[in-house]
């Protein structure tokens, strides 16, 4: 009864619900004000964002134990109180659904004793029957940095897993093989406040406005004096606010740095005396230059010869310049290199270890840096190389383990790691905090390799679609629910708290690796007497120190009292509270005798290159609203509302010769797969004969269509050319009403 | 795990940025005004990159569910590769010196505060959403688990304790401004309110100040223009104008008592489709209210007094004129609230004569005037095509949609409707029954179509978000 009279009221439209969408005055916070109810928090924890890796400080309003809002903390340098669209709403990935609550096996729930006893008995069983080579892990750069560190001693010395690598290698691997092989160690040399002061700002294939919103501001509002340059293909928000867009060849960006030190050279704009100071490499350089004149150059990057000849000279005449990329530069088959040479490029002229004169690599993930820092993947915590006798010494005593504990080397990378699943020699694999049936190039081959194995792990927040294959599930706590720390572009070190508990039985992702070094039996000797993540903090910060990341000197409190500090942070009195914002500031590298070393590099082609049956190149990206593959911006309702599907993009002159118009359905296919059904969107943001598709979508997943070829050095894939043919398939019309469903 | 309350530590000067912070919020200097003065958005094209921060940061402010949108970020691009030219275009309420909504709102549930906020005041609306066709910009937006409408309201709390909006607040790059201006100099010069392919300021003297980039070329398209969808079908209100119309043309023919007796039967079930239209039937009443200015409270107030006099005749048939001249008064409010400028497709007075049209083409059937009738479907077919050459002729994007819609997308009952009209004149000399329902069918028919297939001016959208009004 009561029932039907509450559905003829609010038929009949007696209440408006005004109650719930009034105002309140928050008096929890000074300067939050009068809010929607829905949004009033009885308190808040002081955090750093869990998307990119800008590092924005933020806070999370709490209110009877669940996230209800969040506010950009004003008083964190990097972001001066203002969040991005997925940080403004990412208090609702907390609650949103899909979240794993249970473990799994076998498709069934279980307890954690069950599921992390199938884990432990299961690997050991593959180790014993198959060899230690048949066992890998595959991580994220999604956890906090005490995680990374307690989770690379548990795999590489608990376990003894010889194959660990992280997603981290399908994005930011090529700056950290390019800057060890520039200057001896990973590490992006400057700092954000470079941006603010630089004459000349050079973004190389970075889409900040898009990819890294809160970098946008410091050259937007940038003095008149400065210059900002953009170099991509595409015309990207980004390319918008600059000066000088330079529209470069896909895979023309070798060529384009090879004629701008040719040019460097020629005019004299570079003191090459000077540099041989502190740089080796330089004789070989010049030698190899002398081929790249500047038609050549030009010809080979698209990019007309005055234009290069300009850019090369506003450069060299910068007295400071910021040469900063992400993922144009980085996913590349030629990635390293060509972070090289915008190493080189800034060595020869002086844009090293100065304020406002730096090459800078944009991160991708939140803590890509804390798993390179700490994480045993690539080098073992530290930067320290698998094949330094004097490192590996020294970390097995600061360890108490003996040095034959620790691997002989790094290990397959991730790529190969995937080659070794489909070729059936890797058996089990355990995958942590990341979505590679989405992410990793040429999905089908993916797919088949990861159902063929004996036992698949997947330890997530989410119901993914890698998720759906795993033979255990392991529900994690994800960002908001757990405390550590992460480590941003610009090297600093920020706070990151739980603010609730984690769901169902999630646990942290530092509980389910204490639970099962437990299982393993080597919880006592590894982990003895750590509590919670300060406890892996307290050692790490005794591991690094010393290192090119010496974290000695860092605590939560310094954190808390600097809005972060950047490393190196030795302990002691000679460092400023907030940590270095520099390296090299002495021109000092980390190379066995301190010097720097020039690459000289040629370009090679693109290994998959248009023809007739495929005859447009696909670039890959991604959008504003979106996050990696979407496991959680796709469950956020006004993310997705704002960008609720894939699209390719194309030039008005091939869609023209396509047959093709904005809206219309078509079909994407290359050589490996197709994406069926995505929209067109025609636009002169792509050059003629080049496409694009953001590769955040499952159900429109542009990794059907990428190449599986990997940068050499690096192993990070090469995302962004490949062939590819359009094809319509139905043409704009009655447009499906779409309506928010949380399944992405 | 235990969540940490963290004290606000002012950090230290060294590693800090050396760019000036952005402020904190606060802006006590927008608690008060000038005499002349009121507030209003800024917008800079320039700095916009186009992040919807805003958007999100509105919404937050306000708890909005996902399908209300309290500000919208659009995207105009132009040029040729690589001379491309991208900008974005944020809007919400514009806070107009002669707004639209407030004109139109048949319960003055609008109101303009004295700093030049225009207000809406839920607990006054009754949901009929007659203001989000009147706003040029497609502001004011149905929220459908309120059934009624709500817009941007300048974050008025937020200024009161001398906060900027949450927009303002959230936006990174301070394309966003909150602004106060003088009334007067803006009315004699509002230009600024113009950029591409937004409507034009002096419609209802948009207060936004635009600050536009130097170098727009003159292609420039919005790039939501591929996304042309049809409008809600609004079917009570389909009901009210086909039935009132029928009965109005009952009322002018009739002569026996049972024609009377169809009339008032006609007249006051027509009603019933008013009612059921609103978010709030309950405050139907409410309806009444801006005769001054609205010509939906007139609709309202003239088709009741039709529906009385109709009933009225049926006793008093000398009552008969009287009721239809009530009804012809009716019809005319009821085809003038459609002329409004934010829909192009009815801004004409051939929406009255396709009404009084509808009217002539169905009522007499049933009084047994079949000249009568054939002259009205002629008069509904010409109307009709005489409004699609108005909107060839115009040329603008919402008529080219309207013309999509009408002619492409549903083009199989555009096709339909016409046969039924030359089937209605065909079997003129059938009994009555057969061209009287193949009217009723053609106009209830295109009575559809008149409401899907309107485009309204509208802001310029994002790739994803398109043309559509109330309900986006």
């Amino acid at each position: 009864m009561t029932r039907l009279r509450d559905a003829v009221e609010r038929f009949l439209g007696v209440d408006h619900l005004g109650d719930r969408y009034t105002y309140v005055d928050d008096q929890s916070r000074e300067g939050r004000g009068p809010v929607s109810a829905s949004r009033a928090a009885d308190h808040w924890v002081r955090t750093t964002c869990g998307y990119c890796s800008v590092g924005c400080g933020m806070l999370v309003g709490v209110r009877d134990g669940a996230a209800v809002a969040v506010m950009g903390d004003p008083d964190h340098p990097v972001n001066c109180g203002r969040l991005c669209p997925k940080g403004l709403s990412e208090h609702q990935t907390i609650a949103a659904p899909g979240r794993l609550l249970a473990p799994r096996v076998d498709g069934r729930e279980a307890s954690w004793d069950v599921a992390l006893g199938r884990v432990a008995d299961g690997f050991r069983d593959i180790v014993e029957r198959h060899g230690p080579e048949s066992v890998a892990v595959l991580s994220t750069g999604q956890l906090v940095t005490e995680e990374f560190y307690a989770l690379g001693k548990l795999v590489r010395l608990g376990m003894g897993v010889r194959h660990f690598d992280g997603n981290t290698t399908l994005c930011m691997a090529s700056a950290v093989a390019g800057y060890k092989m520039s200057f001896g160690a990973d590490g992006p040399p400057g700092c954000y406040e470079d941006f603010d002061l630089a004459d000349v700002v050079v973004l190389w294939g970075a889409n900040i406005a898009d990819n890294h919103p809160l970098l946008a501001p410091r050259v937007l509002s940038r003095a008149a004096s400065q210059t900002l340059v953009v170099v991509d293909p595409r015309v990207t928000k980004s390319a918008m606010l600059a000066d000088v867009h330079i529209p470069v060849r896909p895979r023309g960006d070798v060529a384009l740095l090879n004629g701008i030190l040719r040019v460097l050279i020629d005019e004299q704009l570079v003191d090459l005396d000077a540099a041989r100071e502190h740089v080796d490499g330089l004789d070989q350089l010049v030698a190899h230059l002398s081929t790249w004149t500047v038609e050549r150059a030009a010809e080979e990057s698209d990019v007309a010869p005055e234009a290069l000849v300009a850019l090369a000279r506003t450069i060299g005449r910068a007295e400071r310049c910021v040469l900063a990329w992400t993922m144009g530069v980085n996913h590349s088959v030629q990635g390293t290199e060509t972070v090289t040479l915008l190493n080189t490029l800034a060595l020869l002229t002086g844009n090293v270890g100065r304020p406002g004169a730096s090459p800078f690599s944009i991160t991708g993930q939140c803590n890509a840096m804390g798993t390179r820092e700490a994480g045993f993947t690539a080098s073992m915590p530290g930067y320290r190389g698998y094949d330094d006798a004097a490192a590996r010494a020294e970390l097995s005593s600061l360890l108490g383990v003996d040095e034959s504990r620790l691997p002989a080397a790094r290990g397959r990378a991730y790529p190969d790691i995937v080659n070794a699943v489909v070729s059936g020699r890797i058996k089990g694999l355990w995958i942590i905090a990341t979505n590679p049936v989405v992410s990793y190039p040429h999905r089908e081959i993916l797919e088949i390799g990861l159902r063929g194995l004996d036992l698949l792990v997947v330890q997530d927040g989410f119901e993914t679609p890698t998720v759906a294959l795993a033979d255990v599930v392991l529900p994690a706590a994800i960002w908001g629910e757990k405390d550590g720390t992460f480590t941003n572009s610009e090297r600093r070190v920020s706070r990151v708290r739980a603010a609730v508990e984690p769901p169902g039985e999630a646990r942290t992702d530092f509980d389910i690796v204490m639970a099962l070094a437990r299982r393993w039996g080597c919880h006592d000797e590894l982990f003895g007497g750590w509590r919670g993540p300060a406890d892996a903090f307290v050692e790490w910060r005794r591991v690094s120190a010393g290192r090119p990341c010496d974290y000695s000197g860092i605590t939560y409190e310094r954190i808390d009292q600097c809005g972060g500090v950047q490393w190196p942070c030795p302990e002691g009195d000679d460092v400023a509270p907030g940590g270095t914002p520099r390296l090299y500031t002495d021109l000092r590298f980390h190379r066995a005798d301190g010097r720097a070393l020039v690459h000289a590099v040629e370009p090679k082609p693109i290994s998959d290159p248009v023809r007739p049956e495929f005859p447009l190149l696909l670039n890959t990206g991604r959008t504003v609203e979106h996050w990696h593959t979407r496991t959680k911006t796709g469950r956020v309702p006004i993310l997705e509302n704002l960008s609720p599907e894939a699209w390719v993009e194309i030039n008005p002159a091939d869609a023209k010769s396509f047959g093709v118009r904005s809206g219309d359905w078509v079909q994407v296919s290359s050589r490996r797969g197709s994406v069926d059904r995505i929209r067109a969107r025609v636009t002169t943001i792509v050059r003629k004969g080049e496409v694009f598709i953001p590769f955040h979508w499952d159900n429109a997943c542009a990794n059907r269509l990428t190449v599986p070829e990997f940068d050499p050095i690096s192993r990070e894939p090469n995302y962004k050319q490949c062939a590819v043919n359009v094809q319509r398939v139905q043409p704009a019309g009655r447009r499906e009403r779409r309506t928010f469903t949380a399944s992405p | 795990m235990t969540a940490v309350e963290v004290p606000v530590v002012v950090p230290v000067a060294i590693g800090m940025p050396t760019r000036k912070p952005k402020g904190d919020g606060h802006r006590p200097d927008m608690l008060a005004l000038d005499a002349g003065e009121q507030f209003r958005f800024g917008f800079s094209m320039a700095a916009c990159i186009g992040c919807h921060s805003c958007e999100v940061a509105c919404a937050e402010q306000n708890g909005l569910p996902a399908d209300t949108v309290g500000r919208r970020v659009g995207e105009i691009e132009g040029g040729v590769h690589p001379d491309t030219r991208r900008v974005h275009l944020s809007m919400s309420c514009n806070h107009c010196l002669e707004p639209a909504c407030l004109e139109g709102c048949p319960t003055n549930a609008y109101e303009k505060l004295s700093n030049g906020i225009v207000a809406h005041h839920a607990d006054e609306c009754i949901g009929c959403q007659y203001c989000t066709w009147n706003c040029p910009y497609s502001v004011p937006a149905f929220q459908p688990d309120r059934r009624i409408v709500t817009k941007c309201d300048l974050c008025q709390p937020r200024l009161g304790a001398g906060l900027e909006p949450a927009c303002v607040s959230a936006c990174p790059t301070e394309a966003i401004t909150i602004e106060k201006v003088n009334v007067a100099e803006w009315r004699a010069d509002p230009s600024a309110g113009n950029a591409p392919q937004l409507p034009d300021v002096g419609l209802t003297l948009s207060t936004t100040r635009i600050e536009l980039p130097d170098d727009m070329p003159a292609d420039a398209y919005a790039v939501s223009d591929w996304n042309v969808r049809p409008e809600h079908p609004h079917w009570p209100l389909v009901w009210l104008t086909i039935v009132s119309q029928i009965a109005v043309g009952v009322s002018a023919t009739a002569g026996p008592l049972q024609h009377r007796v169809l009339a008032a039967a006609l007249a006051g079930s027509s009603l019933v489709g008013a009612i059921f239209h609103l978010g709030r039937p309950a405050m139907a009443y409410k309806a009444l209210r801006n005769l001054r200015r609205s010509w939906l409270s007139r609709e309202v107030l003239l088709l009741s007094l039709y529906a009385v006099l109709a009933a009225a005749a049926v006793a008093v048939p000398g009552l008969r004129v009287v009721a239809t001249i009530a009804g012809a008064a009716g019809l005319f409010a009821s085809g003038r609230l459609y002329i409004v400028p934010g829909r192009p497709a009815w801004n004409s007075p051939l929406t009255i004569v396709r009404f009084g049209a509808t009217a002539l083409a169905t009522g007499p059937w049933l009084t047994g005037h079949r000249h009568l009738a054939i002259a009205g479907l002629v008069v509904a077919l010409a109307s009709l095509v005489a409004n699609w050459i108005r909107l060839v002729r115009l040329d603008t994007r919402p008529a080219r949609g309207a013309l999509l819609l009408e002619l492409r997308w549903f083009r199989p009952w555009t096709m339909f409707r016409v046969l039924l009209v030359a089937g209605a004149i065909a079997s003129f000399g059938a009994p009555l029954a057969v061209p009287f329902a193949l009217s009723v069918v053609a106009e209830l028919v295109g009575r559809w179509l008149f409401f899907v297939s309107v485009v309204p001016l509208n802001i310029p959208g994002a790739f994803w978000r398109g043309a559509a009004g109330s309900h986006r």
